[in-house]
């Protein structure tokens, strides 16, 4: 209470209070971690954890969690802790608490005591709005704990009793199967939970006011932020650790067992599933042609699009007036951008194909994902050119120098981070891209053998214009992302000799996760270059 | 940003819009401009002449009826309060308003008797002749040695060889002397010669003037324009600009733009002021100017009194 008109200035030292609220903080850090990895199901809720059964350990952390933030919050309301709370938590943090609270006296009501679905909403609305009036009502130390420490203890009391425990289930009882498990909710409900624990016990620890305020945003968000890495981290792990034995299946390493590269040179390692196509044959399968496939079909889009956008972008940021015409391009460009990728590969079925020979082929499937590639490349390179700044241009005007000299020193090297960018994300999308390839390069069946397009070795003269022609390029050839695709449906590519199917299908998507994350390293690599190039040296 | 469309160069009678010019911000009337004030006589040659200069941006009409002469190797200051048309003027200099797009301009600039505003006058020649420094520091982002050879390099000044271009190393003997002389008559040559291949916009506001100025003279100008070029820096780079100006205009004509009444006394020869409404209101040698100006409104304003 002392501090309720006169805050401190100075800092004292760490004292117990700041501690139990620290220790709060770092509680519900932990209760995120565990929440998110039951999720994945890197925590099994049907073992132990540290000795104890994994839902009771839950339900412990979030009793002592929701105790610990709302004792805190009381012992500032009889002044046992010195604190500044403001008047009243405020409007966000009241709905911030009867949205949870809503949820469970509807489900309190409505299936507990079996209620129906009237019952559920008027209970809903009942706890939600004592919720709501507990925290907006009281002084701020008091709403912002006391009604979010009781859902914790709440929670956590209906995981140690062992009502909801790890073979929970709720069968919605929906004309198609549809159950809620307790796989689901323990790990979403302990996540949610952890984030208010966290929020609570972080403006407690900033002692409420503006700073506790501060540093429960800051909680809130740095939560995220790190719950963005840790999907990220998931998902790469999960697929790593399943593609891995599939990836290193029949790897042998020993001078001369490789393949023979650049002619001359033999590779001391051999990876058959990197370094084989699908060959009745073969000891081993892999998805060489494929990973060959992808990257020429990466690079043909990119030097269809790149200099089709840039160019684009030039004509419309340095020379085109702005007026109807310039808004008709940004528009059908924006729309170019939306459109969905099977269209795309439409167009390129029906336009495309019956032109390049009647088949499906690389260069089709290299212009599609051009055409695809081209919008986000002409937008971003747009934004980039016109954020370069006009005195550059006046400078060099000053100067004399003519238009398109200064267009092509001073702007184009200037923009050329964010039109990387550009061309980095579009890749990313079109690597991936299943649709398009689908209709316009890759066989119905697969390329059979160990036929690795040889683009660069495809080039030959001929006699008659245009003089050049590059039959592999014509020809029907298979890409990862399609490749996984048919693997899922049909099996296809398998050949009879795999003799685990599933690790040569999760060996495949990590593989070209490895590509487009390859594809994004060069971009990224390229990008901070020329940035550094622009920068202090 | 078209070029020529805008600009018009007929000797258009002039429209004397005198009730206008009596009016200033508040509205109060004031003495009426007389022609005799702006008529300044300097020993030498004219470098440049105005006559009857008029722009409009779209329908605003920014700078009125100006003639005015700016004599060879001197420093001409340009002084007035925001929006009186005193930067609108040096930029019609080098025809710098043709690259905005609304602007148009009538009347006639001479450079060294020749018409500026006509069809067929070649903007690089021009430019080359007429350089310009601008109000912030504009370095590109590129090496000191690229920022002052780019101007000669574009204009293919400086002979690249074939293989040194494809290296990337385009330092010729002949471009080494052009950025050291350069920088020299910029004064900033000590200071970076070390480091000719660090990032421009690495080095502090005042040297990154100075390297403009360096690159704007790199190009081999007669006459340099400079738009309040000191206004984003310190008083010890101020002063170091200052110096350099003076230095400068043993061999260059400079025309000036300044908001600093004591930075116009110390380095100018002669002086304009420009008042509200896009005229010129009084033109003459700077002692007389600030000591004894003719017109009531310009010794208020150098006074500090208004604007």
């Amino acid at each position: 209470m002392a501090g309720a008109t006169q805050s401190r200035l100075v800092e004292g030292d760490t004292t117990l209070t700041d501690a139990v609220a620290a220790v709060a903080v770092g509680l519900s850090a932990t209760l995120f971690v565990l929440a998110v990895a039951a999720m994945f199901e890197r925590v099994s809720l049907t073992g132990t954890l540290v000795g104890l059964p994994t839902v009771t350990l839950l339900g412990g952390l979030l009793v002592a969690l929701g105790g610990t933030v709302a004792a805190f919050g009381l012992g500032s309301w009889v002044g046992y802790v010195e604190t500044d709370p403001d008047a009243t938590a405020g409007l966000i943090a009241s709905f911030g608490a009867a949205v949870p609270w809503f949820v469970i006296g509807g489900g309190v009501v409505s299936q507990t005591l079996g209620l129906g679905t009237a019952g559920g909403v008027v209970g809903g609305v009942v706890a939600g709005g004592v919720a709501f009036v507990a925290t907006a009502v009281p002084r701020e130390d008091v709403g912002s704990t006391v009604p979010l420490g009781a859902l914790l203890a709440f929670v956590g009391a209906v995981f140690l009793t062992g009502t909801i425990g790890p073979d929970w289930l709720w069968d919605l009882g929906w004309e198609q199967q549809a159950s809620i498990t307790a796989e689901f909710l323990v790990p979403v409900a302990t996540l949610f939970c952890a984030l208010y624990g966290g929020w609570a016990a972080a403006k407690a620890y900033g002692r409420f006011g503006a700073r506790g305020r501060h540093m429960g945003a800051y909680v809130l968000v740095y939560l995220n932020a790190l719950s963005i890495v840790a999907f990220l981290f998931i998902l790469i792990a999960f697929v790593v650790v399943r593609g891995l034995p599939g990836l290193l299946h029949g790897v042998r390493i020993g001078a001369g067992v490789g393949p023979q590269v650049f002619g001359s040179v033999q590779l001391p390692v051999y990876v058959p599933f990197v370094m084989n196509g699908v060959a009745l044959l073969n000891d081993f399968q892999g998805v060489l042609p494929a990973i060959v496939g992808t990257i020429w079909l990466v690079v043909g889009a990119v030097l269809f699009a790149v200099p089709l956008g840039v160019g684009a972008a030039i004509f419309l940021t340095e020379y085109a007036e702005r007026g109807r015409f310039t808004q008709a391009v940004e528009v059908a460009t924006n729309g170019l951008w939306s459109t969905p990728s099977i269209v795309f590969g439409l167009f390129g079925f029906a336009f495309l194909i019956p032109r390049f020979g009647n088949r499906k082929s690389l260069l089709a499937g290299m212009l599609t994902l051009g055409f695809m590639l081209l919008p986000l490349v002409l937008i971003t390179s747009r934004e980039a050119m016109l954020s370069v700044p006009d005195e550059y241009r006046d400078a060099s005007a000053a100067l004399g120098v003519k238009k398109w000299q200064t267009i092509r020193s001073v702007v184009l090297p200037a923009a050329l981070p964010g039109v990387i960018t550009g061309v980095i994300l579009g890749v990313g999308r079109i690597a991936g891209e299943t649709a398009p390839i689908l209709l316009t390069m890759a066989g119905g069946t697969f390329v059979p053998g160990g036929q690795t397009v040889d683009v660069i070795g495809g080039f030959e003269f001929t006699g008659s214009p245009p003089f050049v022609a590059n039959p592999e390029l014509l020809q029907a050839t298979s890409a990862l992302p399609y490749q996984l695709y048919a693997l899922i449906t049909a099996g296809v590519g398998l050949g009879s000799n795999v003799s685990d199917p599933d690790g040569f299908r999760w060996a495949t998507a990590l593989i070209l996760l490895v590509v487009v994350l390859s594809f994004y390293a060069i971009g990224i690599g390229a990008r901070y270059y020329f940035r550094q190039r622009l920068k202090h040296e | 940003m078209s070029n020529s469309q805008q600009t018009t160069s007929q000797h258009q009678t002039r429209t004397t819009d005198s009730d206008q010019s009596l009016e200033t911000t508040s509205g109060e009337t004031v003495e009426e401009t007389e022609e005799a004030w702006v008529e300044y006589d300097f020993q030498g040659d004219a470098k440049m002449v105005a006559e009857d200069l008029d722009v409009y941006y779209g329908d605003d009409h920014a700078l009125k009826g100006v003639s005015m002469e700016i004599p060879e190797e001197s420093v001409t200051a340009l002084v007035g309060p925001s929006g009186c048309g005193k930067s609108t003027y040096l930029r019609s200099l080098n025809r710098m308003n043709d690259r905005i797009d609304a602007a148009r301009v009538e009347g006639s600039v001479q450079l060294d008797g020749k018409e500026i505003y006509q069809d067929g006058i070649n903007l690089v020649e021009l430019r080359k002749r007429v350089g310009m420094v601008f109000q912030s520091p504009n370095p590109f982002p590129k090496s000191i040695r690229d920022n002052i050879a780019y101007g000669p390099r574009k204009h293919g000044d400086i002979e690249t060889g074939l293989l040194a271009r494809m290296l990337g190393r385009d330092d010729s003997e002949e471009e080494r002397e052009l950025v050291e002389r350069a920088l020299k008559q910029a004064a900033l040559w000590d200071e970076v010669q070390d480091r000719l291949d660090d990032n421009a916009l690495g080095l502090s506001g005042g040297q990154q003037q100075r390297l403009c100025i360096a690159r704007c003279l790199s190009v081999g100008p007669e006459v340099i324009l400079m738009d309040e070029p000191a206004s984003a820096l310190d008083p010890i780079a101020t002063a170091k600009i200052e110096d350099l100006i003076d230095s400068l205009a043993e061999e260059y004509t400079v025309v000036i733009v300044t908001h600093n009444m004591q930075q116009a006394a110390r380095i100018s020869d002669q002086t304009a002021v420009f008042l509200t409404g896009g005229k010129l209101v009084e033109y003459g040698d700077t002692d007389q100017i600030f000591e004894n100006p003719q017109s009531q409104r310009v010794e208020d304003y150098i006074t500090g009194k208004f604007g």
